[in-house]
């Protein structure tokens, strides 16, 4: 469904992706992890058009609007209400409006509908964000940095939406430096380091592959069990 | 067009709720309603309609090369256009939509000078037109400048200048010959000589307008080609 093959990106003098390829699957959840600065952004900006790449190839099974987006930086309007925001989209995509309330039920936005977005904490914008990516309910999906700074109540919330989401065929492409998230969403990773892929697979053929299991103490499930907070 | 349409409601909505900028769509014709009220009408000197053509020439040349200006560059800025365009919206539907909600506005704001001038039948259609004209004229070069800018902060440092010189230039005339000659050249002193005389001629003030129209459009064009509309 998503395909790059030895794609290069430079900006001036400085090489940012060096022979990048990879390839995922239909109705995958796929994570391309990194730590900041390693490529990440600039491979969704690739895969999206909104970015030449240098050298390479690379091809979406999806025309732009059976695409969706969410990236970092979200792009709401914020002096517009929630449901105006989707109102927006659901105009462009030429849908009913009645599924940007039910969008806005999916992410548990419903009773911030009428509420502007300049009012809405960085989670529920997130997950407003989230709602305007999947409105159309597109086959491909990319998401940048889904959980970046949001509680684990909140963060938890978007690894289900995400999960529901695959299940109902959609293809993920999520980028993340969330090793945990990575490990309990997705169906196969890769790893991004100086713009080099030095890894691929399934996220536990390669911890088996690099011998790399732990025990670790899970703070977010005691926090969870603790206050009982969940999105939904 | 349904994108047009879209974009249209969104922007609209958008400017209800941006303060600053309906203030600006208030304000000159406010103050042209005071000035007459308070100076024009008791003095008769004065001709009742020169703070209306004078405010409605502020108005032409200010309100809305800021407000097209402000709303291109903060849809560039927040990346708001980016979802747009990622979403299959045309740059020419996006364009339109904008664009379209400030000729409508400046177009109401138009008609409430025109009544507040007391013009009527042919008055009535030589103001609208000359206004609708500069009306156009100012949101192809706020447009520009919108393209042309990366954040809010630039549009404003390159809207202020062009909309004191346009905005403020008929109000210079009135003291100083060479300043009549020199801003002949643009809109909105034509406009101003347009509305301001009832018997002017509108052959010569069409003409200026009409070429500003071109030149502004070729810029648009140009910067358009140089800076495209991705967020």
């Amino acid at each position: 469904m998503i395909r790059m093959d030895n794609v290069v990106k430079r900006f001036g003098e400085q090489t940012v992706l060096s022979g990048v390829s990879f390839a995922v699957g239909e109705g995958e959840i796929f994570g391309l992890l990194g730590p900041s600065g390693a490529g990440k952004t600039t491979i969704i900006n690739i895969l999206t058009n909104q970015l030449d790449a240098d050298g390479g190839s690379h091809s979406i099974g999806a025309g732009p609007l059976q695409t969706g987006l969410m990236l970092d930086e979200d792009g709401l309007y914020t002096r517009l209400s929630c449901l105006d925001n989707l109102n927006v989209f659901a105009g462009v995509y030429g849908i009913p409006r009645s599924l940007s309330v039910q969008a806005l039920k999916n992410v548990g936005l419903e009773d911030a509908a009428k509420k502007p977005v300049r009012t809405l904490s960085k989670g529920m914008r997130q997950r407003l964000a989230l709602a305007r990516a999947v409105l159309h309910r597109p086959k491909v999906l990319f998401l940048d940095e889904p959980t970046g700074g949001l509680d684990p109540a909140t963060a938890r919330g978007i690894h289900s939406l995400i999960l529901r989401l695959r299940d109902g065929g959609a293809t993920v492409f999520l980028t993340t430096h969330n090793m945990d998230e990575a490990y309990k969403l997705c169906d196969s990773v890769a790893l991004l380091h100086r713009g080099v892929i030095v890894e691929k697979g399934s996220p536990a053929e390669i911890c088996t592959r690099h011998g790399a299991f732990k025990t670790t103490p899970d703070l977010e499930a005691v926090f969870i069990k603790l206050t009982g907070v969940e999105l939904e | 067009m349904r994108s047009i349409r879209a974009i249209y409601v969104k922007q609209a909505k958008d400017m209800f709720k941006n303060i600053p900028v309906l203030v600006q769509f208030i304000i000159y014709p406010v103050m042209a309603l005071i000035f007459t009220v308070l100076v024009a009408k008791p003095d008769e000197t004065i001709a009742d309609t020169m703070f209306v053509s004078m405010f409605s020439s502020i108005f032409a040349g200010m309100a809305l090369i800021f407000s097209a200006s402000g709303a291109i560059a903060e849809d560039r800025e927040s990346k708001s256009l980016r979802f747009l365009v990622m979403a299959g919206v045309k740059p020419h539907e996006y364009l339109l939509g904008v664009g379209g909600v400030l000729f409508t506005a400046g177009s109401v704001v138009s008609v409430v000078f025109a009544l507040m001038g007391g013009y009527a039948g042919a008055g009535f259609a030589k103001f609208l037109g000359f206004m609708l004209l500069s009306c156009l004229s100012s949101i192809l070069l706020g447009a520009t400048i919108g393209i042309a800018s990366k954040n809010q902060q630039a549009a404003t440092a390159l809207g202020t200048p062009a909309a004191m010189i346009l905005g403020f230039g008929p109000m210079i005339t009135m003291f100083n010959d060479t300043a009549k000659k020199i801003f002949s050249v643009f809109y909105t002193q034509q406009l101003n000589i347009a509305v301001s005389d009832a018997h002017a001629g509108v052959i010569k003030p069409l003409g200026v307008i009409l070429a500003n129209i071109a030149v502004l459009a070729a810029l648009f064009a140009l910067a358009y080609k140089r800076k495209g509309l991705r967020g």
